[in-house]
């Protein structure tokens, strides 16, 4: 061989990728540990650290409550509409109607089922500003609204969905986001099932129905279960949509939009960083641990499988 | 005796039928994602005295699905795609002329020319100078979403390969801890970041929303490239070293071409991840340091709203744009993406 093999440089190859992780991804969230237990306001310096202060603000411990803790009213309510935003877009729209949207769009011809892919995809890509304010023209509360539009061609009274449902609005508006994720991830899943396992089952009479039940199903386990638990933890810490197309609505106030309103959001942040963080340090320690869950679902072997060159 | 022509009749009709009412059932659920879209352009092009107005919407529906139709029945008939398509095109375009041709226009798209959106509103702004002119929010868009898409490329290229390639000590733990990185929901840690970009003095610069989205993204995109990295085979690589190439060569030569489609996949996501952002960029800064065009399409809606709807209406349009055509461009490099290591 006329060149010796150079040794490459870690440095180089791993380098400005940890580097940047380390600034920006991990060193803060030591931060917001940190910053949680102090009680930084808008002068942004840490004060009477450290402290449990901010959670306080949350609740008290109380050997008689449930649990053992108190929780404020407006944390109690928070919690409150998280868990049922979070369990009504999962289950109705992220898992369920995505399996369906899966399954009929593989069931039509593949062009076909490509458009309507393409079409549910449309407001994921399209940028989150702009489908909010689809949302905001199309609910809109007067009779110009695209929705009261049709809603008075049967009804006397126009709908003010904001005012009247807000939870059904933010649940549908992040459901039909949220709903193509698991469409492209089951799409691929029961693409990947061998052809051969169809046939078998049709010859053994099976009519569709029962494809789906007895072929393709259990073939979706592992994507669902997946899809199941990564989305639930990108809902419970969402708030983009919530906050673009509700506001600081105290209708609509999850979690991490309470963490989210109290600090950085534009024109009403107060900026009391120690209570937003002691917040969002809750949604990172839930956050960590459906992440160690999700272990159990990725397949470790083929991601630690040895390199392909043994140089030490 | 079983009659066999019955049968497949049958079993074709019933094939039929479920086609059909699989089809209904999309269309069905899909409008209430397309119209509003059709909607925001016919107000776009169509809207005077600032209004939001339906009254060219149900038309333009009109013209799609017609032109939809003469497509449905022209492939059914002729069976030759070209045709239909260009068929579909050119009755939709004649009958889009005859219904709507006199309400197009391109008045709303005024603030593209002149610098000031607030100056030639359709009724009374409640703000001052406030804007800059569209194309420098346009040019910070750009320059946000493609140098960021340049930096996370490049360093997620070069970490997947090492990672995929060499044995060192600690790969095991880096790439759990990477993993864990990749799973956690980055959005909670607006507040730190906003801390640290204070605190190291990037705050109101386009360097903060740069520098942390490519971290925040780093670590789903090095498992994507080492994925691909994965699949191409250690032996065009030692084949070129065989042949004289140095490993940087074989690197840079031989095997990044290959996985030249998960570097497009990445950059087409990163490019529209950098162009839409709007947390990040709206909690980096404190006053009106720079403007992108998420910023400006909010607080324009914010201050606008009511007065001038076909004006909002063109400043999304032209936001949404660029995005969108090149998903269109590019859905065939993002669908070949695989979630890395999913047990399917």
């Amino acid at each position: 061989m006329k060149a010796t093999p150079q040794r490459f440089d870690a440095f180089l190859f791993l380098g400005p990728a940890v580097a940047l992780m380390l600034a920006f991804f991990v060193a803060p969230i030591v931060v917001n540990i940190l910053v949680a237990f102090s009680d930084m306001n808008q002068t942004v310096r840490f004060e009477e650290f450290p402290t449990t202060k901010q959670f306080n603000k949350l609740g008290k411990l109380d050997p008689e409550a449930f649990l053992g803790i108190e929780l404020r009213g407006s944390f109690y309510r928070a919690l409150a509409l998280t868990a049922s935003f979070v369990l009504l877009t999962l289950i109705i729209f992220n898992v369920s109607f995505a399996l369906i949207l899966a399954l009929t769009t593989t069931a039509v011809p593949e062009r076909m089922g490509a458009v309507f892919r393409a079409i549910w995809l449309l407001p994921r890509m399209s940028p989150s500003v702009v489908y909010a304010l689809l949302w905001l023209w199309v609910v809109d509360s007067a009779e110009r609204g695209l929705l009261n539009q049709v809603w008075l061609l049967f009804a006397s009274e126009p709908l003010n969905l904001r005012l009247d449902h807000p939870m059904a609005v933010i649940v549908v508006a992040n459901g039909l986001i949220g709903a193509s994720l698991g469409m492209i991830i089951f799409t691929s899943a029961i693409r990947s099932i061998p052809e051969h396992l169809f046939n078998a089952a049709r010859v053994d009479g099976a009519g569709p129905l029962s494809i789906v039940r007895h072929v393709i199903l259990p073939a979706l386990r592992w994507p669902i279960s997946y899809i199941t638990i990564y989305q639930a933890l990108a809902l419970l810490v969402s708030f983009e949509y919530i906050f673009l197309i509700m506001g600081p609505a105290r209708s609509t106030m999850t979690m991490a939009m309470l963490s989210y309103t109290k600090t950085l959001a534009p024109g009403i942040g107060g900026g009391q960083y120690a209570y937003g963080a002691s917040i969002a340090l809750i949604l990172i320690v839930v956050g960590i641990a459906v992440a160690l869950l999700m272990w159990r679902l990725i397949n470790m072997k083929s991601l630690l499988q040895r390199p392909r060159i043994e140089v030490n | 005796m079983v009659d066999w022509v019955k049968l497949a009749q049958r079993s074709r009709l019933g094939r039929r039928l479920r086609l059909g009412a699989l089809s209904v059932f999309l269309v069905a659920v899909s409008i209430p994602i397309a119209v509003p879209y059709i909607w925001m352009v016919m107000i776009a092009f169509t809207a005077r005295r600032g209004m939001a107005e339906t009254g060219t919407l149900w038309p333009a529906l009109v013209v799609i699905l017609v032109g939809l139709g003469i497509y449905g029945v022209a492939m059914l008939w002729l069976r030759r795609e070209r045709l239909a398509i260009v068929m579909g095109v050119l009755t939709a375009f004649l009958l889009g002329l005859i219904l709507l041709g006199q309400d197009l226009h391109l008045q709303n798209f005024r603030f593209m020319v002149n610098a000031n959106i607030i100056d030639d509103l359709d009724g009374q702004g409640t703000v001052g100078e406030r804007y800059p002119w569209v194309w420098e929010a346009f040019a910070n868009s750009l320059l946000l979403a493609s140098t960021q898409t340049v930096i996370v490329v490049t360093v997620s290229t070069l970490a997947a390969y090492y990672l995929s390639r060499f044995s060192f000590r600690g790969r095991n733990t880096f790439l759990q801890s990477l993993l864990v990185l990749q799973a956690f929901p980055a959005i909670t840690l607006v507040i730190p970041i906003f801390l640290i970009v204070f605190w190291v003095g990037l705050l109101n610069t386009l360097y903060a929303p740069i520098l942390v989205l490519t971290a925040l993204e780093l670590p789903f995109f090095i498992f994507i490239m080492k994925g691909f990295f994965d699949a191409v085979p250690w032996d065009i690589e030692m084949s070129a070293m065989t042949d004289g190439a140095s490993r940087r060569e074989a690197f840079w030569m031989v095997v990044l071409p290959q996985v030249r489609v998960g570097m497009i996949a990445i950059g087409v996501f990163a490019f529209i991840k950098g162009w839409e952002e709007y947390v990040f960029v709206n909690g980096l800064r404190t006053g009106e340091s720079y403007w992108v065009m998420s910023t400006y399409l909010y607080y324009v809606r914010e201050d606008v709203m009511g007065v001038d709807y076909g004006m909002v209406a063109a400043v999304a349009v032209l936001y949404v744009l660029p995005a969108l055509i090149l998903y269109l461009f590019c859905q065939k490099y993002l669908t070949q993406m695989t979630l890395g290591g999913v047990k399917g």
